[in-house]
């Protein structure tokens, strides 16, 4: 068995492979057994799975886009950092049960690529889903170079 | 492999590949508060606007369909996934312990909040001694 071993999910050594027997976004079995203890020590269902969501990582030629699963977050308890390269995603969430009221907090530490413009970054959330928007930098932009044929 | 799928529930939610043509769909998080009067439950469903939600209730099941929102993916380059895009299926047995007149539902944000009344015969009903 070859085990593949990363902390965070970097944008240039990720390699997508299909999870086993699945193949619907979920990659690697790292992921599976992070899912499998958060939900075995957090009980079932409903309890909080210890600060970790859902994050994609996407890029065009001209931004790299960071999206992440955050249902019922109000918008200003969301807090989005550059920190030595990497996205740092916050949250947190009131949950009124009843007479009682819990909060969660979410934190994520994203691997994001160095060529981002830190002070473009835009971020918006709808329905749920929060999508950070970092622009890449001018240079780092793929350019097409003329050839000449003499 | 089966051995593994069987360990892992995850692998096998949402149906195997093999079945093509059937859509594959996931159980959102949900939670259920009970009071004495209703029961309240909370899905989370991020993604799913109101266009894409489905909410129907017969022969004493509440189905809750989401469909997220297709995303525009031209010219994007897929680099790291961990949420999927299958539609999103909850459905639980109430068995008409539910007045399914008095449904009330809210989506915010990704969250659904039902609010389901008890049936007059589910309500704790306090029994006089003579």
């Amino acid at each position: 068995m070859r085990f593949i071993h990363y902390t965070q999910p970097n944008a240039r050594s990720v390699a997508t492979t299909p999870g086993l027997g699945g193949g619907y976004g979920r990659t690697g079995i790292e992921n599976e057994l992070d899912w499998l203890f958060g939900t075995a020590l957090a009980g079932f269902r409903g309890t909080p799975r210890g600060g970790r969501f859902p994050v994609d990582l996407y890029e065009d030629k001209d931004n790299t886009y960071v999206r992440a699963e955050l249902p019922g977050v109000s918008r200003d308890a969301i807090g989005v950092e550059i920190v030595d390269g990497s996205l740092s995603i916050q949250a947190s969430r009131k949950q009124k049960s009843g007479e009682a009221e819990s909060t969660e907090s979410f934190n994520r530490l994203v691997g994001i690529p160095d060529e981002v413009q830190a002070d473009k970054v835009s971020a918006s959330y709808e329905n749920g889903v929060l999508t950070v928007t970092l622009p890449r930098k001018e240079e780092a932009k793929p350019k097409k170079i003329n050839v000449s044929v003499n | 492999m089966s051995l593994l799928t069987s360990l892992i529930p995850s692998l096998n939610g949402g149906g195997s590949c093999a079945d093509a043509g059937v859509e594959q769909t996931r159980r959102p998080r949900f939670e259920v508060n009970e009071t004495d009067s209703a029961y309240e439950l909370t899905v989370f469903l991020p993604g799913v606007s109101k266009e894409g939600l489905e909410i129907t209730d017969e022969g004493g099941e509440l189905r809750v369909t989401g469909k997220r929102a297709p995303r525009p993916t031209e010219g994007l380059v897929t680099l790291h996934r961990e949420t999927s895009d299958a539609t999103f299926k909850l459905v639980l047995e109430h068995e008409n312990s539910v007045d399914s007149e008095k449904i009330g539902a809210e989506l915010k944000d990704g969250v659904l909040h039902l609010s389901l009344a008890k049936a007059e015969s589910a309500k704790p009903r306090k029994i006089a001694v003579n």
